[in-house]
């Protein structure tokens, strides 16, 4: 009872404890807010990254596959509920008479909602891609103003006045001034084989026309892809394979068979594009193809959760100070306590208990109100946007209506298992000192 | 009368470097229930590493240490720490009291030395009557909730005095109790302590310089040079024993 006793009445009568127990508060609420704020970001990412692609697909498709053959061999999985087929390619969109848009800034890239020049155009059937994908909700999407919207959602991709129409991304048709019906053109080049059999490029140009904006929530992928219809880039670039496809979306019927039903399409499609005993092309989960990226975002987490740790460590240190101040202060109160019956042990206790109440105090200081701003992020945003004018997290640069927070009760174990260890730790040190101290030299008085 | 403590060729060395400094040269001495004992020496004669030694702080190099008939100067650490506590009450001349805590907290510490949190708790309030008694006895009544800066030297010790009786040892240890106190304090306070002495029939060693005081006991034991020189009986109105004079037993 006395080291217990005795660890609270020092605590209690010494404010400078309060440093160190701040510093573990700070430590802890840093790392439960971050990391909160973090995970529930990589949540929303891998939402908005799942909402702007299709469950599984298809891709890295060899020169001679073919929509038909694909189809009838991916048709019949019992776990398919719908595919379309696709012709990627990339080039520039420019509006005549103007310039192409800059190069990106160094450090700039698709997060940043589409400072790309180049865009990634998606060659696709408007029927089909919206049963494999949810690319009717996307033109769709209440935040894209009328004057902006696809005239006739039924049929997005349909020529105006004989032009084939693009869809682009709301946030890349507001920034350029774009509006349905503007002209555009698209600037590629295609590889194409002569006589002498070497692959030259060739100049590529399409005209279009803007059909509309459509929007996703995943900015990456709205800023730097754009919809066309399917028999458009066939045209241009494969005129002589009008049924070739680089891509195959594919929507599942039960979402918990993902990988099973990816690995039983692989299959198919290595099957079906067998050529000189090797499979072609490739099946993956929407997971696996974003993979780098949410894996980027998971890691950033992971490197913020070390920097943080280093706060915890400091305020340890600041801990480890006061706690050998108040050994040396109370070397002389180790003598009667000896006298009156404690044991080393005893004594080491008392001085690991001061700093264990001291970890303790700091860590439910550090969750509580670590929990609670990152329960109210949002508000705690707008408060400080109000009172200085100074946005600290904008929203709209990741397409979030607030802040994103998810709290992991595993991390909140983790965090305060180690507060606790490293409160443990040092304070383990001063009172081990405080143990080795003579008794009978504080008695003696010297 | 039955003997409560008994110390039977003690000596302890210290080592200063590689020489071993002789502090104690085989020391006897036992001390009976309700028995005075004045442990008299100049400084440096050995007598407050005699008591540190009979009160289990320390180890004596060689000798025998007994309470009760029971040999415990070789227990096990924590076991002497629980002898201690119920058979041994210090008083020091410097008082010792924890500075954070108020008279009552400093006596009712003693309390709670060998209980644990829920040991504690469920006789606290009996352990708080008693604190309280004992600090009335040694009139601290109304300077209970005074910390040790708030409080006289004469009343320091005499919380010291309340914490070393708290637990109901039989041996009281008092390392010049009195050296730091005015003359007319330090006679309330050593009245104070025989009184108790006499109403618990303790067995009560003080280590003094003080002629007067030593005469005050039933026996004077003289030390010098780590040795017991001489053991006398005192006569007078305070003493219990007969008077007799004789060698040191070492």
């Amino acid at each position: 009872m006395y080291r217990l006793f005795l660890a609270i009445r020092y605590l209690l009568t010494r404010p400078i404890n309060l440093l160190g127990m701040g510093g573990i508060a700070i430590g802890v609420w840093a790392l439960v807010v971050v990391v909160s704020l973090f995970s529930g970001f990589l949540q929303v990412i891998e939402e908005h990254v799942q909402a702007s692609s299709s469950d599984i697909v298809a891709t890295e498709l060899p020169a001679w596959a073919e929509w038909p053959a694909l189809r009838d061999a991916l048709q019949h999985d019992p776990n398919v509920a719908g595919m379309a087929p696709r012709l990627l390619h990339y080039g520039l969109l420019v509006e005549p008479g103007k310039r192409p848009p800059p190069a990106p800034l160094p450090g700039r890239g698709a997060m940043h909602g589409g400072d790309q020049p180049f865009l990634f155009v998606f060659g696709v059937r408007a029927e089909l891609e919206a049963k494999a994908t949810k690319f009717a909700s996307w033109i769709r999407h209440p935040d894209i103003p009328d004057n902006l919207r696809v005239r006739n959602v039924d049929t997005p991709l349909a020529p105006i006045n004989n032009v084939p129409t693009v869809l682009l991304g709301l946030d890349r048709m507001q920034r350029e001034g774009l509006k349905p019906g503007d002209s555009l053109r698209l600037m590629t080049a295609k590889m194409k084989r002569g006589k002498n059999g070497r692959t030259t490029p060739v100049e590529v140009d399409v005209e279009l026309v803007v059909g509309g904006a459509y929007q996703t929530n995943h900015g990456g992928f709205d800023g730097n892809n754009v919809f066309v219809d399917l028999s458009t880039l066939q045209q241009a670039l494969f005129p002589d394979a009008p049924n070739h496809v680089q891509e195959i979306a594919v929507r599942v019927k039960d979402p918990n068979q993902l990988e099973a039903t990816a690995s039983r399409l692989n299959r198919e499609v290595q099957r079906t594009l067998e050529k000189d005993n090797h499979g072609y092309g490739s099946v993956q989960t929407w997971r696996e193809k974003n993979a780098l990226f949410i894996k980027n975002v998971a890691h950033q987490r992971e490197l913020l959760k070390i920097v943080l740790t280093v706060i915890m460590i400091v305020a340890a240190f600041l801990m480890l100070a006061t706690l050998s101040m108040m050994v040396t202060e109370k070397t002389a109160d180790i003598g009667i306590l000896t006298a009156m019956g404690g044991t080393p042990t005893g004594v080491t206790m008392v001085f690991l208990s001061c700093g264990l109440v001291i970890t303790g105090l700091g860590v439910v200081a550090g969750l509580s109100t670590g929990v609670l701003t990152a329960v109210y992020l949002e508000e705690i945003r707008q408060a400080w946007l109000w009172a200085t004018g100074h946005d600290l997290f904008p929203l709209s640069v990741y397409n979030l209506t607030r802040v994103p927070c998810r709290i992991e009760p595993l991390w909140l174990l983790q965090v305060t298992g180690m507060a606790m260890a490293t409160g443990l730790v040092v304070s383990a040190l001063p009172a081990l000192r405080a143990a080795r101290h003579d008794p009978l030299i504080s008695l003696r008085g010297v | 009368m039955s003997t409560v403590l008994r110390a039977t060729g003690i000596t302890k060395n210290y080592a200063i470097g590689k020489r071993e400094i002789p502090v104690l040269r085989g020391v006897d001495l036992s001390i009976e229930a309700g028995e005075k004992v004045a442990l008299l020496g100049t400084s440096g004669a050995g007598k407050s590493t005699l008591l540190h030694l009979l009160g289990l702080l320390d180890r004596p190099t060689s000798g025998t240490i007994e309470y009760d008939g029971r040999v415990v100067h070789s227990l096990p650490i924590g076991e002497r720490a629980r002898l201690r506590h119920q058979q041994v009450g210090f008083v020091f001349q410097f008082y010792h009291l924890i500075p954070e805590l108020t008279a009552l907290q400093n006596v009712l510490l003693a309390r709670m030395m060998d209980a644990s949190v829920l040991q504690y708790w469920g006789k606290r309030k009996e352990a708080k009557a008693s604190a309280v008694a004992m600090l009335e006895h040694v009139g601290l009544g109304e300077r209970l909730h005074h910390r040790p800066t708030e409080l006289s030297g004469g009343e320091r010790q005499r919380v010291a005095i309340a914490r070393a009786l708290i637990a109901e040892p039989k041996v009281v240890l008092a390392d010049e109790p009195t050296g730091n106190l005015d003359s007319a304090t330090a006679k309330d306070v050593v009245d104070l302590m025989f009184t108790i002495q006499q109403e618990r029939q303790l067995a009560f060693l003080l280590v003094t310089h003080d002629e007067g005081l030593a005469q005050r006991c039933d026996r004077i034991i003289r030390m010098k040079d780590g040795c017991v020189v001489d053991q006398e009986m005192v006569t007078g109105p305070e003493s219990s024993g007969p008077a007799s004079s004789g060698p040191g037993a070492n």
